[in-house]
């Protein structure tokens, strides 16, 4: 029998099929690869080409280096053609009960590595700690303009999560506006913080740990382990064992083994089904700076987190239409999976 | 002398304007209707900037842009599309500018100004 399973935070409900749960290797993508650089032709991303990119933001370099040449390791670049471009938002446009604003924010495009087919679970932990520094000062910088409600920081890897380029790369958008998704959660973790007298993600976590049925890896720093409430097969959350609510508070010793989790789990999770597509979302609370009197008390109550998504399933017109999602993999048997050596 | 363009169109009545338009501006056009017809012309003529579309029957202008930056990355590409949606497809980037299609040709003539340093 298939079981409803709802998720603490989010409220959102998810059927777990438990009676017929599907292996690994029915996700497998047919023994496909993905293709080799050299296949790719021209890569506006790869080490030689920064010309063709807009001047750097921020960039690891040798020194003596000089900018938008080669010789970086991680490099910041805004998006070429952005969406939102940067700048104060100007006040939203009533038309009749309509209303709009500008497209303002930031878009930037963090370059991991200058080899084109180096993937994120391949990279050494020591330059996998690097491309997390960088993203921890580029939300620094980008937070000191109070404009910016909400840093969002993914990754899409592969073209059916959304990647139009192959070469490992994240992006960060930064919107004048607190998302709707991301208020959501807000609004749950509050309503959890409430009854629990506790944060949610803590208890989550203690929870989790003490079960150990659906953990995929731990260190003295970090946790990963498939949500009890998983829309999606091999679904991950990544959790910060020290309550914290922002991504830029973590020190420098937990970097490094947020960098060794994220390499073994990614590794896991090219193992276990055979490199998917993903995308991998950082959660964390709104701009730390600005003033928010709905929310107080929101450090105590949000606590950031890092979501890994497998794309292994399409999301059709029942989950479209009711908002319930459809899990093939029980998320106790996808930690086992994940979890063999 | 006048700037060469190479102008990669598949609608006929647009090309025609653009050529005419552009052509009054005392630029060298030749308008060709995919991309294939515009690797041939590459490898004829010395151009000093493309305008290429995106949908096109055959390749499509982004994998014309790829192909192109294999013979010659030097060359200002301003892609011209009718769709804002393909800026989210980083192979885009291999491109100079990238100027939405509308009624008025005073964005697409600003950019080749800009990019030809006239």
């Amino acid at each position: 029998m298939s079981e409803l399973r709802k998720d603490l935070v989010s409220g959102r409900w998810v059927i777990i099929a438990t009676e017929r749960s599907k292996r690994p290797d029915d996700f497998r993508p047919g023994g496909a690869v993905a293709p080799a650089p050299e296949a790719v032709g021209f890569c506006p991303f790869c080490e030689g080409n920064e010309a063709k990119t807009p001047p750097e933001v921020f960039a690891l370099r040798t020194a003596g280096t000089a900018p938008d040449s080669p010789g970086w390791t991680v490099r910041v670049v805004p998006n070429k053609f952005p969406a939102l471009t940067p700048g104060p938002p100007p006040p939203r446009a009533t038309k009749g009960i309509y209303q709009s604003m500008e497209g303002r924010g930031v878009h930037e495009v963090v370059i991991e590595n200058p080899d084109h087919a180096l993937e994120l679970a391949d990279l050494p932990v020591d330059h996998l700690r690097d491309v997390l520094g960088v993203l921890q000062l580029r939300i620094r910088a980008i937070e000191r303009d109070l404009h910016y409600q909400y840093v969002q920081i993914f990754k899409n890897k592969g073209k059916e999560a959304g990647a139009s380029l192959s070469h490992p790369h994240s992006q960060i958008v930064a919107t004048p506006i607190i998302p709707k998704r991301v208020k959501e959660e807000i609004y749950g973790a509050d309503r959890m913080f409430r009854t629990l007298k506790e944060c949610v993600y803590c208890r989550v976590l203690r929870e989790e740990e003490a079960a150990g049925t659906r953990i995929v890896s731990k260190n003295a720093h970090f946790t990963a382990f498939a949500p009890y409430a998983s829309r999606f097969p091999f679904e991950m959350a990544v959790y910060p064992r020290r309550h914290s609510a922002f991504f830029t508070e973590v020190r420098a010793d937990e970097l490094v083994a947020m960098a060794e989790t994220l390499k073994d789990v990614l590794t896991r999770l090219k193992k276990t089904v055979g490199d998917p597509p993903f995308n991998m979302v950082l959660h964390q609370a709104p701009n730390p700076s600005l003033p928010l009197k709905r929310w107080t008390d929101i450090h105590l109550k949000s606590h950031w987190h890092v979501e890994i998504i497998p794309i292994l399933t399409k999301v059709a017109g029942f989950e479209w239409g009711t908002g319930f999602y459809i899990n093939p993999v029980p998320p106790e048997t996808g930690a086992q999976f994940l979890r063999q050596p | 002398m006048k700037k060469k363009i190479l102008l990669v169109e598949d609608e006929r009545p647009l090309c025609l304007l653009y050529e005419e338009e552009l052509s009054r501006d005392g630029y060298d056009i030749t308008a060709v209707t995919d991309a294939e017809a515009a690797l041939a012309k590459l490898g004829e003529t010395e151009f000093d900037l493309i305008i290429t579309d995106i949908r096109m029957p055959g390749k499509n202008g982004i994998e014309l842009i790829t192909q192109i930056m294999g013979l010659r990355k030097d060359i200002p590409i301003i892609i011209n599309s009718a769709y804002q949606s393909y800026k989210d497809d980083f192979m885009t980037w291999a491109a100079d500018a990238y100027v939405v299609k509308s009624s008025s040709l005073d964005e697409l003539k600003a950019k080749i100004r800009q990019l030809l340093g006239d």
